[in-house]
């Protein structure tokens, strides 16, 4: 296998772990309670990769992306609430990531926030325009590992690396008050939800019809779900073990973007700063990417329209429109001057509301041996399958009540 | 639904005074001492021009934004937030620090209590 047929999955997971979300979720979650949180971050990425998995699988053997299945396995009444939620939440998203993008432009020049987030509208429209699919996740996948330079701050700094291992352990810290334990939960919910933003799955079967993949593709879906949001997962991991290190007992909260990158600045001074800089300007570039293509996906399919990226523009014209639309609707919203962090708040809880009606459809089709003949699920993609799909309920029941209590995790 | 979110809503959005404050406090806590950080780098030169004039333009917004929040903005952690905002841009690390830590001491205090 090719290495470089793994972009797709690089790209999907840097752009959906790696988004401008999970970029001050980790640090934050660092700072506040420290290593506790990292379990929470690979009980996830392990729930993403089977989901990923089998969205791939799927795609590859029955030529069904995701939102196919939710119409034909939801109805068109249930499936339609999931698609507007859906669309509305992943609209939130693209609209967070676009302003990351403009606040990121401006610690690297200096120049308006504003006109840097427009331009990086136009320059967004432009790439999907002109460049064909595989270009696409090559370019933003490969220019968003300029982000293991978190990885190797990390590693500079020489943390406590037995407490880093101690934090893989599903864990409550100690002595919390009650406030403190809501804020930790919410946390929890925030991050499971972050993880595992139901856009990667649209994104990334979408992707695999893109690219024609069959059942001769299915080793490389696997290796490219478990390589890609693994790599994703240890550089979350990475700004989380960094912070917990340098921010928290410096009574730092970090809550913009620009302040995460002060993590390789310590140890590698301006060019570590730049280096940070870029890589989460094209990790949040690929995640703008992914938000804008997955809605246009969803809504083409769910209406059966022609859709694909593979596609001239002229040859799939509302699909076209609607990738356009959304980009632009997405670039209003930041022109409105909301503050993008507030924006990420909303979509994660928007989010996980969205997930069982998700990832439900897609373990039934996945289960179904008329579609998928002997690529079934095995026995492992069965079980970790239903387990998280009963984790993701809980978490959608708890999280709108606890995003309330403790205002965002601010409380 | 409605039963369960209400009275949540309700009691997040009704309180007043230090508790309700809380957050703010410990928000300026952070940026005060985000603020500190982030002047102590630049005196070392591990970061570029544009992006401490940046940092530091953003933090002092984020700042006001909290103090104005603040319902009871008269009381010490008030002051202490405005004198915070008060700081030229480049003001010394030991400086931001000190107002934060005070910042500090009285989150300890409320969150204690």
């Amino acid at each position: 296998m090719n290495p470089i047929e793994l972009t797709l999955g690089i790209m999907t997971a840097v752009g959906g772990f790696v988004d401008i979300s999970q970029v001050v979720f980790a640090a934050l979650a660092g700072s506040v309670f420290g290593y506790s949180l990292i379990w929470v971050f690979a009980l996830s990425t392990v729930g993403i990769i089977v989901y990923g998995e089998m969205s791939g699988r799927v795609a590859a053997v029955a030529k069904q992306p995701v939102f196919n299945l939710i119409r034909h396995r939801l109805g068109l009444k249930l499936g339609f609430i999931t698609l507007a939620a859906s669309v509305l939440s992943t609209l939130i998203t693209c609209a967070a990531e676009i302003g990351g993008l403009g606040l990121l432009l401006r610690y690297l020049t200096g120049a308006p926030y504003l006109l840097m987030a427009t331009l990086s509208a136009a320059a967004l429209m432009a790439c999907i325009w002109v460049l064909p699919f595989k270009w696409i996740e090559r370019i933003f996948g490969l220019l968003g590992l300029l982000m293991l330079v978190f990885v190797f701050a990390l590693t500079a700094i020489d943390p406590p690396w037995e407490k880093i291992a101690a934090g893989f352990l599903p864990q409550v810290p100690s002595g919390l008050s009650s406030k403190q334990l809501l804020n930790f939960s919410y946390f929890a919910v925030a991050i499971f939800s972050a993880v595992m933003f139901p856009y990667e799955t649209y994104f990334y079967s979408s992707g695999g019809i893109e690219e024609e993949w069959g059942p001769k593709d299915l080793p490389t879906n696997r290796v490219t779900a478990i390589v890609g949001m693994a790599l994703g997962s240890l550089l979350s991991i990475a700004m989380l073990a960094s912070a917990a290190q340098l921010f928290g007992p410096a009574g730092v909260g970090p809550q913009i973007p620009g302040s995460v990158a002060l993590q390789t600045a310590i140890p590698f001074g301006p060019v570590g700063l730049v280096l940070a800089l870029l890589g989460i300007l094209f990790a949040v570039a690929g995640a703008a990417i992914e938000t804008c293509m997955a809605n246009a996906y969803s809504i083409a399919q769910f209406f059966g329209w022609i859709w694909g990226r593979h596609k001239k523009p002229w040859e799939a014209p509302r699909f076209t429109i609607a990738w356009v639309a959304l980009l632009l609707l997405s670039l209003a919203i930041v022109l409105t001057g909301v503050d993008p962090m507030s924006l990420v708040q909303y979509a994660i809880v928007f989010s996980i509301l969205v997930l069982p009606l998700t990832y439900l459809p897609l373990m039934l089709l996945a289960d179904d041996k008329k579609y998928m003949g002997r690529y079934v699920n095995g026995r492992l993609a069965k079980v970790l399958g239903w387990l998280f799909f009963v984790l993701i309920v809980l978490m959608a029941v708890a999280a709108l009540p606890l995003f309330v209590i403790t205002s965002g995790g601010q409380g | 639904m409605r039963r369960v979110l209400l009275p949540l809503l309700l009691l997040a959005g009704c309180s007043k005074g230090p508790d309700a404050d809380l957050q703010y406090i410990s928000q300026a806590r952070s940026l005060g001492f985000e603020w500190a950080m982030v002047n102590e780098l630049a005196a070392q030169g591990k970061l570029t021009g544009a992006y401490v004039d940046t940092m530091r333009q953003s933090l002092r917004e984020q700042l006001g934004t909290t103090a104005s929040a603040l319902t009871q903005p008269q009381s010490q952690y008030g002051n202490e937030i405005r004198a915070l905002v008060a700081e030229p841009a480049n003001a010394p690390a030991a400086e931001l620090r000190s107002h934060a830590g005070k910042l500090k001491q009285i989150e300890d205090s409320l969150e204690s209590d």
